[in-house]
C-alpha cells in the first residue's frame, strides 16, 4: 500500500499489500490447499449468522436418485466408489430448462484460464442449460478481495456467485446474505424442490449448512465427510521390506523414527495428523455441560505434545521444519520423506502424477487410529466447502430458472450432464479409450475448465478407474474410517461469530508452529489460554452457550 | 579543494580528445594509472562471485522449466543436473494461444502506461524542480503525502467502478499512474543541472518547454530511461487490478494468465475431488511454475539493453554539444 | 562551494562566457509575479496532481473507516462511528511491541548492511574499464530481482536449509549435520539481508548507475591529470555525483522504516518463528486483513502514514542541518 523506494514496485505502488496477499496465496496456498479446510477450524471463518432457528423446515427434503449402482456404495456417509466407466449414459433432465437469454456468473478457479468466445466446451454445457452461463472467472488464490469489492457495490454483482467457505466475509449472515442474494426457502423447501431432482439428491446436511438466520439461501458444493488422511509411502516401506503396523501415537513416532536415516526423514509436518488422531475438537466440545474451546482441551495439549516430541525426534524433513510446506507434495512424492498427512483428494492427484513414471508408486493412509491406542474420533468435515448465492430479485421466473438450470448442474455420476461437465464433449475434449476411459485431447487442456462446479455440484462419487486397484482401496478405506465420524458440536451449522472474537484465535496459529518445533513450551499454552480467555474467549464460550441453550 | 576541482573542470573543455597509446588495455584511457595487482585480483573475484550467484540459480530454474515432472519428483525439488529435457511446459503454457493474446493485452498496457506514466512524471518534476518556484513546497507535499497513506481496496474499488472503468484498460492504468517516487527521483536528477545553463537559456527568451524539451531532457536521457523502466515494469508485472477491474477474461494481463498455470492442478479442499483431472491431462507442477518465471523474465531481457544504452559515459556530454 | 554543488555546476561553462546571473531572490518578488513567472511550470504539475488528486486522495477519503465499525455492505456513509477504538486496538495488542521492535532493528541493520550494497555495486562496476565486461555483468545482476520470493527462499532452503547442499555434503563426509540456517532465529537477520542483497542489489544500482553516467568522463581525466589517484577520484567525482541521489533514497527509506519485505518474512514466518519475524505489516495482516477487519487496517494504515511523514520530514530537516537539499529544499 505504501510505496517502498526499493526499485521493483514503482509505478504500481497502489496495490503492494494487495499484491503480497495474492504473492502469498501462490506461495503458500497452491499446493497447499488442501490444508486450507482442514485450518478451518481455527482460520478466519466467521461464517454466518444464528442458527436457533432449525433449520430441518426450510432445507428442501432428501429424495435421492440412483442412476447407476455403486460398486462400493456408501457407508454412514462416505463416498461410494464405481470400478468402471458406465457404458450408457442417462440424459437426467430431458430438455434443456433455460430461455435462451445470457446470465453473468462469479467463480473463483484453480486453472489456468480458458477461453470464453468459441468455447466449444461452455457451449456444450450451455446447450444442455438452455440459457448461457457467462463466466467473471478470478484467480482462487486472491478470490476473497474480489468478492470483497463487488459485494460492497451492489450494483456489479453478478447473478450468479461462488462463494468459498473460508472466502465468507465478516458479517455475510448478518448484513450482506439478505441484502444482496435471494431467499430460496419458497423455491426449495420441504417438497417444494421436487421439481429439481438432482438438488433433491443433495444431501440434508449440505443443504443445512447453506441456511443462514433461518432461511435458506445457498447451493452447496457438497464435501468430504472425511477431508485427511495419514499416508504413508507403501511400496518404499515394502522395498524396505517393512509392513507398518500402526495403531498408536508412539506406534508412528517409532516408525517415523525408524524410517529416518541418510537424506530420507520418516515424515513431513505431521500437525494435522497429531489433531486426528488425538480428536482435537474443531471448535467446541461439551465437558458434561460446559462448552470447552478447542484450544482449552486436553486432546490438544496432547496432539501439540505428541507433535514437538516428533520434530524433537529429528524425523521431520529440514525442509518441513523450515514450514516449506508448498514442496511438501513433492518430497513426499521423491521418497525424501515418507510420512505425510493430506486432504484424501490428494491421494488420486498423486497416483495422476507419479504412475507414468514409476508405475510401482503407491501412497496408503494408515487405518484409522487414536493416539493412545483406543477407539478413534474422526470429527465430520464440514458438509459443504463452497456455496453459490443467486442475486436478489423480485423477477420469480428468473430464480426458478437458474435453480431449473442448478438441477442440471447437479447432475451426478452417470448422466450425460455430468459427462459433458466433467469431460467435455466426446470426440471434441476427449475419445473413450480402454475400458471407456475419457482420454483427453490438446483441446481439453486449453478449453476445459469446468467452472460450473462452483455454483452447485452433485454427492461426492469415487470414479478414478484409470488407477489400478485405486477405487477399490479408497472406497474400502473410506467406509472403515467412517465407522468413526462423529458430529462436532454445532456440526453443519452457520453461525456468526461477532466481528470482535475474529482474531483472538490467532496466537494459537503461531503456537502450533512454535511448540511443535520447540521453540516454545506448553506453558506458553497455558499463557496463550489464559490470554485468550481475557481477551474475549469467555465471552465467545457465553455466545455459543446461548445458542445451545435456544436449541435444547 | 572545492576551488581547485571547479579549475580542473573548468579547464576540461578545452582539453583535447586523449590520444590512445599501444600496449595499454584498448579501453583503459591514457591517463587511467594501470590498477594494482590486488586490487585488479579482488575485484574479479568479487564480481566472479557476484556473477555465479546470479547465474546458478537462473541455470536451475531454467533447466527446471526444461525438465519432466517425473525428473522433478525424483529429485525432489529444482533440478541442478539435466535429465529428461522437454519443452513440454512451454508448449502448454504458449499453445492455448490465450497466452498470446495476453501477451498482446500486457504489450499495450505496458506501451501507453510507461508512455503516459513517464510524460506526466517528467512534467510533474520538472515542473518542481525550479528552486523557489510558487507553491512548489505545497505540491511536493501533494505527492509525499501519497507514499505514505495508502487507500484501501474497497474504496478504489467504488471510484473505478463509479468511474465506469471496469472492464476498461484504463482501470489498470490510471490508479498508478503517477508514483511520487519517481517524479522525486527525477526531480533529483533535474535539479543536479547546471543552473547556469538554465538560466542562460531563460535569458536567451527560451520558455520552461522549450527548455525541458531542449536542454533537460536530452540531459537526462539516463535517468528518464530508468523510470520509464520501473514503470514499465510496474505495468507489465502487475495483475492484482486486473482481479479487481476486469471481469471479462479475454481482456486479462499476461501476468494474471500465467498465474493461472501455477494454480493448475490444485486440489479443491475437502472435496476429494481434483477438479481438472482425467479431463485435461494438464502438466503440473515445478517444470510450469518455473517456465512461468523464465517467461516472466524474457521482456525484460528484451528491453535492459535499450536502457543500458544510456549509462554510458559522456552521453550526455554529446547531447549538449550536438 | 560544496562536493555536490560541483557536481551540480557541470558541464562548465566556456571561459570566456559571461557568467550566469544570480538566480533573483525569491522572498522579495510578491506572489502575484511569482504565479505568473511560473505559470508553465504549474501547468506541468497539473495532470500528475489531477491523476494524484482522483486516484490517491479520493479514495483515500475511505480511511474514515478507521473511526468507524465499519462493514461493506452498509458503506462508509453509514457504518456507526466508534471513535479511537480501533486505535486502540493497533495499540494495545501485546503482540504489536513485538512486531514494531522487530521492524526497527531489520530496518536498522538492512540500512548498515543493504543500502550500501548497490552503491558499492554500482562503482565497483564503473571501474571496469572494458564496455563488453562491463554490460554482461550488468544484464546479469539485476535478474534476480524478477524472482518470486517463494522462489528465492526455496533456492536458499536447498543451499543452506537442513537437507540443502552443504549440509548435505557435510554429512556425506561425516562431518556432522551442520548448520540449519533457515530454522534458526537467531541468524534470521542475517538471513533475510543476504536474501534481500541476492535478490535486490543488482537492481537497485541501475539508478546509481544512471547518476554516474552524468558525470563528464572529463571530469575523471582532468582529475588523473592533476595526480589524483583512483581512489581520491572516486571519492572526489564518483561519490559526489551519487550524492544526492544516495540522500534522497536514504530519506524515502527512513520514512519506509516501518514497512519491511512482508512477502519475505510471511514466508519464512514459521520456520523461525513470530518471535523475530513478526513486523508490523504481518501483524496487520494477521489482526486485521486476514479477519477481513477493514477498520482495525485501515487504522493501521494511518498510524503507520503518521509516522512514516514524520520520519521523512524530520530526515529531511536532518538533511539540511548537513546542507544537503534532501526531498525538498528550503526555500
Amino acid at each position: 500500500m505504501n510505496a517502498t523506494p526499493t526499485f521493483g514496485r514503482l509505478g504500481d505502488h497502489a496495490v503492494d499489500r494487495r499484491r503480497f496477499l495474492g504473492l502469498i496465496a501462490t506461495g503458500a496456498a497452491v499446493v497447499g490447499i488442501p490444508g486450507l479446510l482442514t485450518a478451518c477450524s481455527t482460520s478466519p471463518t466467521p461464517s454466518a449468522t444464528n442458527p436457533a432457528a432449525a433449520a430441518g423446515d426450510v432445507i428442501p427434503k432428501y429424495i435421492p436418485v440412483t442412476y447407476i449402482d455403486p460398486d462400493y456404495p456408501s457407508v454412514n456417509g462416505s463416498v461410494p466408489g464405481y470400478e468402471s466407466i458406465p457404458a450408457e449414459l442417462v440424459q437426467s433432465v430431458k430438455d434443456a430448462p433455460g430461455t435462451g437469454v445470457v446470465y453473468t456468473a462469479m467463480t473463483p478457479l484453480w486453472g489456468t484460464i480458458p477461453p470464453t468466445k468459441g468455447n466449444k466446451y461452455y457451449e456444450a454445457v450451455n446447450d444442455l442449460l438452455g440459457s448461457e452461463i457467462q463466466f467473471q472467472i478470478t484467480d482462487g488464490n486472491v478470490y476473497g478481495d474480489k468478492l470483497a469489492t463487488v459485494l460492497a457495490s451492489a450494483k456489479d454483482v453478478p447473478d450468479w456467485v461462488s462463494i468459498p467457505t473460508w472466502n465468507l466475509p465478516p458479517r455475510f449472515g448478518s448484513e450482506i446474505v439478505e441484502n444482496v442474494f435471494q431467499d430460496l426457502t419458497p423455491f426449495l423447501a420441504g417438497d417444494k424442490v421436487t421439481p429439481y431432482p438432482n438438488l433433491a439428491n443433495i444431501s440434508s446436511d449440505a443443504w443445512k449448512f447453506c441456511v443462514f438466520n433461518g432461511r435458506l439461501y445457498g447451493l452447496p458444493f457438497p464435501g468430504e465427510v472425511i477431508t485427511d488422511a495419514i499416508f504413508y509411502r507403501r511400496d518404499i516401506l515394502d522395498g524396505l521390506g517393512i509392513t507398518p503396523d500402526v495403531t498408536s501415537g508412539q506406534d508412528l513416532l517409532d516408525l517415523a523414527k525408524e524410517l529416518t536415516g541418510g537424506s530420507v526423514w520418516g515424515a513431513e509436518d505431521l500437525w494435522n495428523t497429531a489433531a486426528i488422531i488425538h480428536a482435537v475438537p474443531p471448535k467446541w466440545k461439551l465437558d458434561g455441560d460446559a462448552l470447552v474451546h478447542r484450544v482449552e482441551t486436553e486432546e490438544y495439549r496432547a496432539a501439540l505434545a505428541w507433535n514437538a516430541e516428533l520434530f524433537a525426534s529429528g524425523a521431520v524433513h529440514p525442509d518441513a521444519v523450515a514450514d516449506l510446506s508448498g514442496e511438501a507434495k513433492t518430497r513426499f512424492q521423491s521418497g525424501k520423506s515418507l510420512i505425510a498427512n493430506d486432504g484424501v483428494g490428494g491421494w488420486h492427484e498423486a497416483m495422476r502424477d507419479n504412475l507414468a513414471s514409476n508405475p510401482e508408486y503407491w501412497q496408503q493412509p494408515f487405518d484409522p487410529f487414536a493416539a493412545d491406542g483406543g477407539t478413534p474420533v474422526l470429527w465430520k468435515g464440514n458438509p459443504a466447502n463452497i456455496f453459490s448465492f443467486l442475486k436478489k430479485t423480485d423477477d420469480e421466473d428468473k430464480i426458478k430458472e437458474l435453480l431449473a438450470m442448478a438441477n442440471v448442474l447437479a447432475a451426478p455420476y452417470g448422466t450425460t450432464e455430468y459427462d459433458t461437465i466433467n469431460n467435455g464433449v466426446e470426440g471434441v475434449h476427449y475419445t473413450r479409450g480402454a475400458d471407456g476411459l475419457p482420454v483427453p485431447t490438446d483441446l481439453a487442456a486449453t478449453e476445459l475448465q469446468p467452472t460450473y462446479i462452483f455454483l452447485v455440484d452433485p454427492p461426492l462419487s469415487e470414479t478414478h478407474v484409470q488407477y489400478p486397484g485405486y477405487v477399490k482401496a479408497a472406497s474400502e478405506w473410506k467406509a472403515k474410517a467412517a465407522e468413526y465420524t462423529t458430529d462436532p458440536l454445532f456440526y453443519a451449522q452457520q453461525i456468526v461469530e461477532p466481528q470482535q472474537y475474529a482474531s483472538i484465535g490467532q496466537p494459537f496459529v503461531d503456537l502450533e508452529k512454535d511448540i511443535s518445533r520447540g521453540r516454545k513450551s506448553l506453558d506458553d499454552l497455558d499463557a496463550a489460554v489464559e490470554e485468550w480467555r481475557a481477551s474475549g474467549g469467555d465471552e465467545l464460550r457465553a455466545f455459543y452457550q446461548d445458542i445451545l441453550d435456544q436449541q435444547s | 579543494m572545492s576551488g581547485q576541482t571547479t579549475e580542473i573542470s573548468a579547464a576540461t573543455a578545452v582539453l583535447p580528445e586523449p590520444r590512445r597509446r599501444p600496449r595499454r588495455s584498448k579501453h583503459r584511457p591514457a591517463w587511467e594509472g594501470r590498477p594494482s595487482v590486488g586490487g585488479q585480483a579482488l575485484k574479479v573475484v568479487v564480481l566472479t562471485a557476484v556473477v555465479l550467484a546470479v547465474v546458478f540459480p537462473l541455470y536451475t530454474v531454467i533447466l527446471t522449466s526444461l525438465s519432466t515432472q517425473a525428473e522433478t519428483i525424483r529429485v525432489g525439488g529444482l533440478v541442478t543436473v539435466p535429465g529428461e529435457l522437454t519443452f513440454n511446459a512451454y508448449t502448454q503454457i504458449l499453445g492455448g494461444g490465450t497466452v498470446t493474446r495476453a501477451a498482446l493485452v500486457s504489450t499495450f498496457i505496458t506501451l501507453v502506461g510507461t508512455v503516459l506514466s513517464t510524460t506526466v512524471s517528467v512534467m510533474g518534476a520538472y515542473g518542481l524542480s525550479r528552486p523557489g518556484s510558487f507553491a512548489h513546497r505545497p505540491i511536493l507535499f501533494v505527492f509525499l503525502i501519497t507514499m505514505f497513506f495508502g487507500a484501501g481496496l474497497i474504496p478504489t474499488y467504488l471510484l473505478v467502478s463509479s468511474l465506469g472503468l471496469i472492464n476498461s484498460y484504463w482501470a489498470l492504468i490510471l490508479p498508478g499512474a503517477v508514483s511520487a517516487f519517481n517524479v522525486l527521483i527525477l526531480r533529483n536528477f533535474f535539479m543536479g543541472i547546471d543552473v547556469s545553463i538554465l538560466d542562460a537559456a531563460r535569458i536567451d527568451g527560451a520558455g520552461d518547454w522549450r527548455i525541458l524539451g531542449r536542454i533537460v531532457l536530452p540531459m537526462s536521457r539516463a535517468v528518464i530511461a530508468v523510470v520509464a523502466l520501473f514503470y514499465g515494469v510496474g505495468y507489465w508485472n502487475a495483475f492484482f487490478n486486473a482481479i479487481l477491474y476486469i471481469n471479462d477474461n479475454a481482456k486479462w494481463p499476461l501476468q494474471l494468465v500465467l498465474r493461472s498455470y501455477v494454480l493448475q492442478g490444485v486440489t479443491l479442499p475437502g472435496s476429494g475431488v481434483g477438479q481438472v483431472d482425467v479431463a485435461t491431462g494438464a502438466v503440473t507442477g515445478l517444470p510450469i511454475k518455473m517456465a512461468v518465471m523464465v517467461l516472466a523474465i524474457v521482456p525484460i531481457l528484451i528491453v535492459y539493453p535499450f536502457v543500458q544504452r544510456h549509462f554510458t559515459k559522456g552521453v550526455i556530454f554529446g547531447a549538449i554539444k550536438g | 562551494m560544496s562536493l555536490s554543488e560541483l557536481v551540480r555546476r557541470r558541464p562548465p561553462v566556456t571561459p570566456g562566457e559571461a557568467p550566469p546571473p544570480a538566480p533573483a531572490p525569491t522572498r522579495t518578488i510578491g506572489w502575484r509575479v511569482r504565479l505568473k513567472r511560473d505559470r508553465s511550470l504549474l501547468i506541468m504539475v497539473t495532470p500528475a496532481i489531477l491523476l494524484l488528486g482522483v486516484f490517491a486522495y479520493v479514495p483515500m477519503l475511505g480511511n474514515v473507516i478507521a473511526w468507524q465499525s465499519y462493514s461493506p455492505y452498509t458503506g462508509f456513509l453509514h457504518s456507526p462511528y466508534v471513535g479511537w477504538v480501533n486505535f486502540e486496538r493497533v495499540f494495545t495488542n501485546p503482540l504489536f511491541v513485538n512486531a514494531v521492535e522487530n521492524t526497527l532493528i531489520i530496518t536498522a541493520f538492512q540500512l548498515v548492511f543493504f543500502f550500501p550494497i548497490p552503491i558499492l555495486l554500482a562503482l565497483l562496476l564503473n571501474s571496469v574499464v572494458t564496455p563488453g565486461i562491463r554490460t554482461t555483468i550488468q544484464s546479469i545482476v539485476y535478474l534476480p530481482h524478477f524472482f518470486s520470493w517463494v522462489l528465492v527462499v526455496t533456492v536458499f532452503q536447498q543451499i543452506f536449509g537442513g537437507a540443502g547442499l552443504i549440509n548435505q555434503t557435510l554429512r556425506d563426509h561425516g562431518l556432522g549435520s551442520g548448520f540449519d540456517m533457515m530454522t534458526n532465529p537467531d541468524t534470521f537477520l542475517v538471513l533475510i539481508t543476504m536474501q534481500s542483497v541476492w535478490k535486490d542489489a543488482g537492481w537497485g544500482i541501475i539508478i546509481f548507475l544512471a547518476a554516474l553516467s552524468t558525470v563528464s568522463p572529463e571530469l575523471y581525466e582532468a582529475s588523473a591529470v592533476d595526480g589524483a589517484g583512483r581512489w581520491r577520484r572516486m571519492w572526489h567525482i564518483s561519490l559526489p555525483a551519487l550524492r544526492p541521489v544516495i540522500i534522497l533514497l536514504l530519506i524515502l527509506r527512513l520514512g519506509d522504516a516501518l514497512t519491511v519485505g512482508f512477502e519475505q518474512l510471511i514466508l519464512q514466518r514459521n520456520a523461525v518463528g513470530a518471535g523475530v519475524s513478526e513486523v508490523i505489516d504481518t501483524y496487520v495482516y494477521f489482526q486485521g486483513v486476514v479477519y477481513g477487519d477493514w477498520s482495525f487496517a485501515a487504522a493501521a494504515g494511518l498510524v503507520k502514514g503518521v509516522v512514516s511523514l514524520a520520519l521523512v520530514l524530520g530526515a529531511n530537516k536532518l538533511a539540511h542541518v548537513f546542507g544537503e537539499s534532501g526531498v525538498y529544499k528550503r526555500a
